[in-house]
């Protein structure tokens, strides 16, 4: 029988789909795992998540000191 | 979002027959609308004026050689016919009867004259001259400008121009998520937070940005246009309004009109107006008002030039155009972008220096110039106000100093690229709402609902051996539908062949949505 279920796919590439697997430890929102560039989530996490993402990759951006 | 309208073409074509039918009463705005027109619509509706009997369709398309003609003549007429100039009428064109009269009225000077405006009989004791209403006009201008950018500049706008910004969504409130907040928010509302001392800055919004990079004209009209849907909610009638920007349209620089035989609605739209510097009168109430070059370019299609002083005549005026179009390089070519995201403003406009100010990291002022540079976090700061990478990128293309025009490409490319790359960076998720079809029990079940849904181009994802696929929100009533109608035939047909009961008929089929 078909089950269809109500949420958010996100497409992503495929850096960013391995920090959301490393969120998901801790979160648990996926839904199902679709493929190397696509996720089903929940669709109450997504600003979370972007929000989350946002950081990680915020802090592992390299900075041109400002000369003063 | 909805796009913002900033073309008055698209607008007339939403209108009804009727509006049109009233609007074209006035041989003033026949010849708007006319002057509004590509070339060849015009030449169209020139040939034709004096042909009393409706053209054949097929006699029309002998005026077009070749295929390349017809395209072009299929596109004139469609436009034509959206603004319902011409009617097609058992395989004739007909012109539209009130459009006929009052064109040719206005092109003869037959007819009540009154719609080009009354200029007034007495001469004005307190003359103003060009120069006069082309500053008057800049400064109002500039003054709307510099409140977006969040200058403080000169004084704040008056309440009509913060109402037009709140409503149009050009600008939101301090407290709001940038985005379309501004929509919805309540005129009153808008303008009453504004006086308050504690709401914080007004913020610019996406489409506020996108007005900022037009050129002059383009701006007046997308302010009259979002006028123009205020006047619908203020209970104004549309016709009046537009036959008033129509009429200003064609009224002539320098010279001083009469207000006094205005309807009410069009003296309340001459205030606003003044405020926007569109129209100058000395005070309220004043007898006589001015056009300025906002007015008086409005449905010319050439370049407002403001502040180039140039008294051209009419005969003059694309030369004059043509020059104003390069002294404008001069002015507005000021920025230096350097391969190492450095940039050099050489502005002194408080304006130029805010809009700057938005996407770029603002280091030093000198008095002649400004230098920054953009940064990850500028770019950043710029991109959740819901400005776009591709703006940013055009309008340093646009206002690129003239020893950066000598490279090509104008912008150097590391640093385009770049911040296109900040642009993906931030938008590396795309979320799409769905649904997600999973355990299809027989694989043909799947493929014809995959088809189906191909069909109405639902489909977001799909996986052929995990028998899985993703729909748009929009599609799954129709999808949903299709899967159970797939799931009750195949019931059936089991039920018919086989007497006995299999296991998996005994559970009835449904598509149960689970939504935590």
């Amino acid at each position: 029988m078909v089950k269809a279920v109500k949420g958010v796919v996100v497409e992503c590439d495929s850096a960013v789909k391995q920090i959301i697997l490393g969120l998901n430890e801790k979160g648990q929102f996926i839904i199902e795992d679709l493929d190397d560039t696509h996720v089903f989530v929940d669709a109450s996490c997504v600003d979370q998540l972007r929000e989350d993402i946002d950081q990680i990759l915020n802090e592992n951006t390299y900075k041109v000191e400002d000369a003063k | 979002m909805s796009k913002f309208q900033t073309s008055i073409h698209e607008y007339l074509e939403t209108l009804p027959l009727q509006t049109f039918n009233r609007l074209y009463q006035k041989p003033a705005t026949c010849l708007a609308v006319f002057r509004l027109l590509p070339p060849l619509g015009k030449q169209i509706i020139m040939s034709s004026l004096y042909v009393d009997p409706p053209i054949a369709v097929s006699d029309m398309k002998l005026w077009f050689k070749g295929s390349a003609g017809e395209i072009k003549h299929t596109e004139a007429m469609q436009r034509l016919k959206a603004l319902h100039i011409f009617e097609e009428v058992r395989g004739k064109y007909a012109m539209n009867a009130t459009f006929l009269e009052q064109f040719r009225n206005a092109l003869t000077g037959g007819g009540n004259s009154q719609s080009f405006g009354l200029a007034t009989s007495t001469p004005d004791k307190y003359h103003v001259d060009i120069h006069f209403l082309d500053d008057y006009a800049t400064k109002q201008w500039e003054a709307i400008l510099h409140f977006m950018v969040g200058t403080t500049e000169g004084r704040p706008p008056c309440k009509g121009v913060l109402n037009l910004l709140g409503r149009s969504g050009l600008m939101t409130g301090g407290a709001d998520n940038g985005g379309g907040g501004g929509d919805q928010m309540d005129a009153r509302d808008f303008a009453s937070q504004m006086a308050r001392q504690d709401f914080g800055v007004p913020k610019i919004t996406h489409k506020g940005f996108q007005f900022l990079l037009q050129d002059i004209n383009t701006q007046v009209w997308a302010f009259l246009l979002q006028y123009l849907n205020m006047a619908e909610s203020l209970n104004m009638d549309l016709v009046e309004v537009l036959t008033f920007f129509f009429q200003l349209g064609s009224l002539e620089l320098g010279k001083d009109y009469s207000s006094e035989n205005l309807t009410p609605t069009q003296t309340h739209l001459l205030e606003d107006l003044k405020a926007y510097g569109i129209v100058y009168q000395r005070k309220r109430g004043s007898r006589r008002y001015y056009p300025t070059r906002l007015a008086t370019t409005l449905t010319s299609g050439t370049p407002v030039m403001l502040g180039s002083h140039t008294n051209a005549t009419k005969i003059a005026a694309a030369a004059a155009a043509k020059k104003a179009e390069e002294e404008e390089e001069d002015d507005h070519g000021f920025i230096v972008l350097e391969t190492n995201y450095r940039i050099y403003a050489y502005t002194d406009s408080p304006l130029q220096i805010a809009v700057l100010n938005l996407f770029v990291h603002l280091r030093d002022r000198f008095p002649n110039m400004v230098t920054g540079v953009v940064t990850r976090d500028s770019i950043r700061r710029a991109l959740s106000k819901g400005i776009t990478a591709d703006q940013i990128i055009t309008y340093l293309t646009a206002h690129a100093h003239a020893q950066m025009r000598k490279h090509s490409p104008i912008l150097p490319l590391t640093v385009v690229d770049q911040i296109r790359l900040w642009e993906i960076e931030k938008n590396r998720l795309r979320p799409v709402p769905s649904w997600l079809y999973s355990q299809f029990s027989r694989q043909q079940d799947f493929e014809s609902t995959l088809e189906y849904a191909s069909e109405l181009d639902v489909v977001l994802w799909s996986n052929q051996k995990r028998r899985m696929l993703c729909i748009t929100a929009e599609g799954h009533t129709a999808v949903g539908a299709y899967v159970r109608k797939l799931i009750s035939r195949h019931k059936e047909l089991q039920a018919q062949q086989a007497q006995q009961s299999s296991p998996h008929t005994h559970h009835s089929p449904h598509v149960s949505s689970v939504a935590s």
